[in-house]
């Protein structure tokens, strides 16, 4: 068994078609895992937080009662993107596991949709919202470096109260980020092997080798969502991170969860009027 | 509707001109006839072919060993096994240099998918197929390209690493008291057409670059200007495989030097050179080949001297020392058992108000195929100039090299294409101009000894008859053309209509031998080199040289089909010559026999051998009187010996045939001569088709509800066989108007209809219930007999019958090539002009 | 590994003498297993070594499976019945003359000798680049190489594709959904019963199956309820050459005409689509209204709506229009017949 399911194209060579899809099972089967993993940890091993000395009222003074985390556009913009994930998920996938149903043109549809929402994104979050804040620099991995050696008994400095985004949150993001690109950039590519009202079918744009590889990522970054997805979930859900669950909802957090959680210097919130 | 007629055919003769059962019918009919593949021999192996995935590549490596190692497996055979083509000879002892870029049968460059790398041997088929699975073959994959206009166009890729068209050099000057020097051999060059070549050409027309071959003859651009229409027609006819039932299989085993190869060839005799030459320095002389063939399953020009493929067996069986059987199945067949040459054709014809022809301006574009040049294309134009008569004509063409399987000569080779370019315009002109479609074909045709071609040495050759006037004169009657003409066309969905062609080729060769034996049991023994393709002339030549001896058929031996059974030199049976060419041999050669029983009579009896005649199993004086019977005369030659009984043989016979005599010699009187009567002409034949179809408008079905055919052949030989001829052949033609053709994937370059459902030859629920057919049976006056062949000139006539009457039915702009099928008529009158691609190759 | 064809593969091979048997060996071998009627469809996947199971069940013993029943004024016909058998059974003759009729279209004399209804209905598309062994959607692949803008695709589907662009190809069929057939299905697990138009499955749905087969699963039998006894039936198949051709299309219709009007009607138009495509929308459309061109048609326009043809095969939409309208209004023929 292996990773690629190859064919042999008319001229007599081998060429790869797309992932095994038995790899859509791994990927659910290790997303399950390390959100089980991960709960036991929290449940039964992980050092409860130590809570900070009470809040001074002066600093709270400083801040509104409620800090605007996510702009509606951003929750839009977000809701929107999953959506088009669920679906692109649920169209790929329920097929292969033996729930058929037409769904090569739902799939593209959201593909479009979520082709889309990235790019608004991009624009967005390049021009009106903090650029940097959601990408990992040098600061957040000595930190996570130190994090990781105490969690691990060993002796470190103390890391400083996280920015907006913590570091795992960066990190997931990043993923997001790369997987999300490969998906749509060769998703985008495909849609000119089946029929849409946007152009001729060409499955001809390529030669069969770099069709096979588009494939290939394709699938692979397909799978591998199902886990980030599954992951993305449960984080959501989890009881100590719904504060922030809910601000993707609402656009906001209380101001004791800010001041308890976050680094005001690393998250600079506009002062209460 | 008005029945087609027909009139029986008369004949003053008591064999030539009758009907009589051949003697291979019986076992054609009841199966025990056996062709290559049902032979078996003690401890027979068999060859499976591994062929090209690609339309064009080179062979890296070839690992073999995971295959070889398997039990049961012999050996492989790769083309480093082949011997290196050979240089041909003519008769005068010209050398024919091999052709270095020629099919090979087994190559390191494959020229397009389906062509075999290798063969693999082994205890059974089974084996063979399961080691080639195992064989892993390093392809490096070259340019391809499947439609010659794709491979005209500026920067298009070339088929060959060396070009993509057939150029031949012009033949140099003739020496004085030399032989005619040989056309130099063609040679593999680069063409390319202009972009404004291409943006020259309208919709539907077919560009016109520069062209690679070019004739001429009168002033054709005066002849065009002064007619009162000039039509301007762009038409394309179909790849077409020759699809014989018997694929060319081949067995072949070594005894004492010689190779005995069981395979189905066209052509008995001829074959044993031809097998010769591409087992080069595996045998000594030709002498060693023995060639088996006593049925063939047809082969419409694929199989002239057997096919190029059963050199594999011959060379496999002596490698590993046992009979080799190399079955072809179907779609092997369509890859290596070649196929007629699509021609796109642009012509430009002047018409005077009269309906007689001005002057013609062609051009035809052939697809060559992967390997040896293709003459279809200028050879229409050839036909086109005969069949037509147009006093003033330029011809013009290319063949370009494309990666599909290889062409050759099919039943009417070019003389089709030509007649498929002209008939549409022909009909075309007749409606414009209001003239009977019969009466124009009549104005133009040819009469008497009618020019043919461009001119050589100054002068245009002419041919040695033509009594194509008289066909369609017969054929209107028959036919009830007049009558049916004035039939209401159009009914319901229906409408109905009517039409004429007329086609001609080559008709027959000149040269060749006859031998046989009167034995001391007074019965003759014929020896015949002919082959047993299914036409029956490999028995119907014979019955001239019983007929001139008075002996009755039924003592009448023939030895056929074995070239270890003593047999002379013959015609290749192919181009419609053997009728001709053999009727010819057996006349000289009972000439031989009547002028040595006249001399034993004389010897015997007294007076001059003038004074004796043969007939009715005797040779007798004049009037009556002293004489002898045929099995006296044959005891009396074995006394006298010498060129009586064929010790002594006449000088300028083949070395076959004198081998043959040699080995025959002394067992009666033994005649023996080589055709060398004059003949002032080229032999051509003809032929009028009529049909009618009937097509449903709402299906763009159509039915060919009735077919007569009208042959100028000369005298008929053998009524039966010749209708079978005249219609089998007529089908044959109706399969390129009907649906068949070839479908290529051009972006793989790979063929898509490779088995018989795809291709689409004609059923017998396709063609009329009840087809009929005449023969004008008036002797050539060039040849003793009178006898022509009749092969080919049916199959063009057969197609365009159909696509004129589908014309008349529909009007002009329906189609624009062949062939027409119901989507074409349907989409073309729903849009309300032609909707097929103009240019497009293989769809 | 070099490809060669026309060599048949080794396989092992078994000839079950009774249903039962044969269920058992499905079920022991289930997607391993290649169930052979008369092997007109088998034998060109197995001799080109394309389609390679290791296990051939070969149902020509089952003696249960062939034959014609009388059943309460229907008929149940063995799936294993020869097409010739069909064809020339009187009472398939004289109350369901569709069915002989579009039965005796398909193929030729031979190959009907050979071939069953059950294969007949079961077979696999005959687009050339899928039978040419190419590994496109419907062989498990992530292309169709027909769809292209150089594929030659004149046979191809004008409707319901879904990436694969192949059509069904079978004579029976559409005659057979008009007749209100159904197919009886069975496996060791029991029998289940599904509409003839129902046993068809399209590529949006699973794109490497004609039918709802299942592993393990066979037909049986095909029964005709009396349902359509006797209608007015209609049959036309268009094709290349007039015998060992497959459809260009086909269609079928059977009908009920009370004073000249249409009362009842069932229509189906095959070789269009990947599947058989009983035409709902006319149905609705023509009942009630006189049986007459017009309606026809009105029907034939309704019926290509949606429409997409491909580079080669535009002719499908006039020939489908046509069809449709001649299946509910008759073909004129001429004065000379």
């Amino acid at each position: 068994m292996g990773l690629i399911e190859t064919a042999v194209n008319p001229w007599g060579q081998t060429v790869p078609i797309h992932i095994e899809f038995y790899l859509m099972w791994v990927a659910a089967i290790g997303g399950l895992a390390f959100l089980m993993v991960h709960a036991i940890y929290v449940q039964f091993v992980a050092a409860k937080a130590s809570h900070a000395a009470r809040i001074s009222p002066a600093l709270e003074a400083q801040y509104p009662p409620k800090i605007k985390r996510h702009s509606l556009v951003a929750r839009l913009f977000h809701w929107v993107m999953s959506v088009a994930m669920f679906a692109l998920l649920i169209t790929a996938f329920l097929p292969r596991m033996g729930y058929p149903f037409a769904w090569v043109e739902y799939h593209w549809i959201a593909g479009l949709v979520l082709t889309a929402s990235i790019i608004f994104h991009i624009f967005h979050a390049t021009f009106w919202m903090d650029f940097w804040s959601i990408w990992p620099d040098k600061e957040d991995i000595q930190e996570a470096k130190w994090r990781f050696l105490r969690a691990t008994g060993k002796d470190a400095p103390e890391p400083r109260k996280f920015g907006k985004y913590p570091f795992e949150n960066k990190m997931y993001h990043l993923v997001i980020v790369l997987s999300g690109l490969a998906v749509t950039l060769t998703g985008v590519f495909m849609m000119k092997r089946v029929r849409t009202p946007f152009f001729t079918r060409n499955p001809y744009l390529f030669g069969d080798m770099t069709w096979g590889m588009m494939y290939i990522l394709h699938g692979l970054a397909g799978v591998g969502l199902i886990g980030l997805v599954m992951v993305h979930v449960y984080f959501a859900l989890r009881p100590e991170k719904f504060v922030i669950t809910k601000s993707m909802i609402g656009g906001d957090l209380d101001r004791d969860f800010y001041l308890e959680h976050y680094d005001q210097e690393r998250w600079k919130v506009p002062a209460a009027k | 509707m008005p029945a087609a007629k027909t009139t029986p055919i008369e004949s003053t003769h008591k064999l030539v001109g009758k009907n009589y059962q051949t003697p291979d019918l019986v076992a054609k009919v009841t199966g025990k006839a056996k062709y290559a593949e049902d032979y078996r021999v003690d401890g027979m192996l068999f060859a499976r072919l591994l062929l090209s995935p690609m339309p064009h590549a080179r062979v890296v490596s070839i690992d073999a060993s995971e295959a070889l190692a398997m039990p049961g497996v012999k050996a492989i055979l790769t083309a480093d096994d082949l011997p290196a083509p050979a240089d041909g000879m003519t008769d005068l002892g010209q050398v024919i240099p091999a052709n270095k870029l020629a099919d090979r049968s087994l190559t390191m460059e494959p020229m397009y998918q389906g062509e075999p790398i290798l063969a693999v041997c082994a205890v059974d088929e089974l084996t063979c197929a399961e080691a080639i699975e195992k064989i892993h073959i390093t392809y490096e994959r070259l340019p391809h390209v499947v439609d010659p206009f794709v491979s005209l166009r500026p920067g298009g890729p070339n088929a060959r690493v060396q070009g993509n068209v057939w150029i031949r050099p012009e033949t140099p000057k003739a020496v004085p008291g030399q032989p005619p020097p040989l056309p130099p051999a063609a040679q593999v060059q680069e063409l390319k057409w202009t972009e404004e070549d291409f943006a020259a050409a309208k919709d539907g027309q077919m560009p016109m670059g520069k062209p690679a071959e070019e004739w001429s003859f009168g002033d054709w651009e005066a002849g065009l200007k002064k007619a009162d229409l000039v039509l301007d027609e762009t038409f394309v006819s179909p790849n077409t495989s020759h699809q014989p039932l018997e694929t060319r299989t081949t067995m072949a085993y070594w005894q004492n030097g010689k190779v005995y190869v069981h395979t189905g060839t066209q052509s008995t005799a001829q074959t044993v050179p031809a097998i010769a030459r591409w087992l080069g320095p595996n045998i000594k002389s030709p002498d060693d080949v023995v060639v088996i063939s006593e049925y063939t399953g047809g082969g419409f020009g694929s199989k002239i001297t057997s096919s190029i493929s059963a050199i594999i067996p011959c060379i496999l069986s002596k490698k590993v020392g046992a009979p080799v059987m190399m079955r072809i199945s179907r779609e092997e067949e369509h890859f290596i058992g070649r196929a007629r040459p699509s021609v796109h054709g642009r012509m430009k014809v002047g018409f005077t108000k009269d309906g007689r022809i001005t002057a013609i301006d062609m051009y035809t574009v052939c697809d060559n195929g992967s390997y040896d040049a293709q003459g279809d294309g200028m050879t229409s134009g050839r036909i086109v100039s005969l069949m037509y008569q147009p006093p003033a004509m330029r011809m013009r063409g290319v063949s370009v090299i494309t990666n599909t399987s290889p062409r050759v000569s099919q039943s009417q080779p070019g003389g089709f294409q030509g007649i498929v370019m002209m008939e549409p315009i022909l009909s075309k002109a007749a409606r414009k101009l209001n003239i009977d479609a019969v009466e124009i074909h009549k104005i133009n045709s040819p009469t008497g000894k009618a020019e043919v071609g461009p001119p050589v040495r100054g002068k245009r050759p002419y041919i040695t008859s033509s009594f194509i006037r008289e066909a369609l004169d017969r054929g209107r009657e028959l036919f009830s053309w007049d009558e049916r003409k004035k039939q209401v066309k159009r009914s319901g969905t229906k409408v109905r209509g009517i039409g004429v062609a007329t086609s001609a080729f080559v008709g027959g060769s000149i040269g060749f031998d006859g031998l046989f034996v009167i034995k001391p049991d007074g019965r003759m023994y014929v020896q015949s080199g002919i082959g047993n393709l299914g036409t029956e002339s490999v028995h119907d030549c014979n019955r001239v040289a019983a007929e001139m001896l008075g002996v009755p058929w039924d003592k009448v031996e023939i030895a056929w089909g074995h070239t270890g059974r003593n047999l002379p030199w013959a015609c290749p049976s192919g181009g419609s010559q053997t009728t001709h060419a053999m009727t010819r041999a057996a006349y000289i050669t009972a000439t031989d026999a009547i002028q040595k029983l006249q001399q034993i009579a004389a010897k015997d009896l007294g007076g001059k051998p003038d004074d004796y005649v043969v007939a009715n199993e005797r040779v007798f004086r004049k009037g009556g009187g002293a004489g002898m019977s045929l099995a006296q005369a044959a005891k009396r030659a074995i006394e006298l010996g010498g060129i009586y009984d064929g010790h002594e043989l006449p000088k300028g016979i083949n070395k076959m045939t004198a081998a043959s005599a040699t080995a025959l010699a002394g067992q009666g009187l033994l005649a023996v001569a080589r055709d060398t009567m004059p003949r002032d002409g080229l032999t051509h034949s003809f032929v009028a088709g009529f049909a009618e179809v009937e097509v449903d408008l709402e299906t763009g079905k159509y039915a060919v509800t009735d077919y007569m055919a009208v042959a100028d052949v000369g005298t008929v030989l053998h009524p039966h066989a010749l209708g079978g001829q005249v219609l089998g052949r007529s089908v044959l033609g109706m399969g390129h108007a009907l649906g068949q053709k070839w479908v290529y994937d051009q972006h793989y370059g790979v063929p898509l209809a490779k088995r018989f459902h795809h291709n689409r030859p004609p059923t017998i629920l396709d063609v009329p219930v009840d087809m009929k057919w005449d023969a004008v049976n008036i002797p050539d006056p060039e040849t003793p007999i009178g006898a022509r062949g009749i092969g080919e000139p049916p199959v063009g006539a057969g197609c365009m019958a159909i696509l004129n009457a589908l014309s008349d039915a529909l009007g002009d702009d329906v189609f624009r090539r062949a062939p027409v099928m119901a989507d074409t008529i349907l989409a073309s009158l729903e849009a309300g002009h032609p909707m097929e691609e103009g240019l497009t190759a293989h769809i | 590994m070099a490809i060669i064809r026309d060599i048949m593969p080794a396989f092992e091979l078994f000839q079950p003498a009774t249903v039962g048997d044969a269920l058992g060996l499905l079920d022991q071998h289930r997607s391993d297993a290649w169930v052979l009627a008369g092997g007109l469809d088998s034998f060109d996947w197995l001799k080109d070594r394309i389609k390679r199971p290791k296990v051939v069940i070969d149902l020509s013993q089952v003696s249960e499976l062939r034959g014609i029943k009388e059943v309460a004024g229907g008929l149940e016909i063995g799936a294993m019945t020869t097409l010739t058998e069909v064809v020339r059974n009187p009472i398939v003759k004289e109350k369901f003359s569709i069915l002989s009729q579009g039965a005796e279209l398909a193929a030729s004399p031979q190959i009907r000798n050979q071939g069953t209804i059950g294969g007949n209905v079961s077979q696999d598309a005959r687009c050339w680049y899928y039978r040419g062994g190419w590994k496109c959607y419907r062989a498990g692949g992530n292309i169709c190489f027909a769809d292209t803008p150089t594929a030659v695709n004149r046979e191809h589907a004008i409707l319901h594709a879904d990436r694969c662009v192949a059509v069904n190809p079978s004579d029976s069929a559409p005659a057979l959904i008009a007749l209100e057939a159904q197919m009886v299905i069975r496996s060791v697990k029991g029998e289940r019963v599904v509409n003839a138009e129902d046993y068809f499955v399209g590529p949006a749905i699973d794109i490497t199956h004609m039918t709802v087969l299942k592993p393990g699963e066979l037909l049986t039998a095909i029964r005709i309820p009396a349902t359509w006894a006797g209608a007015q039936f209609y049959f036309e198949k268009v094709r290349d050459r007039q015998v060992w051709d497959f459809p260009l299309m086909n269609v079928a219709s059977a009908m009920v005409v009370n004073g000249g009007n249409i009362e009842k009607i069932r229509i189906v138009v095959n070789a269009a689509a990947a599947t058989p495509l009983r035409l709902t929308a006319v149905e609705d459309a023509v009942r009630g209204k006189p049986r007459s061109v017009a309606t026809g048609e009105m029907a034939g326009k309704l019926a290509i709506v949606g429409a997409e043809p491909l580079r080669y095969n535009g002719y499908k939409v006039p020939l489908m229009r046509n069809l449709v309208k001649r299946a509910i209004s008759g073909v004129e023929e001429p004065k000379w017949a």
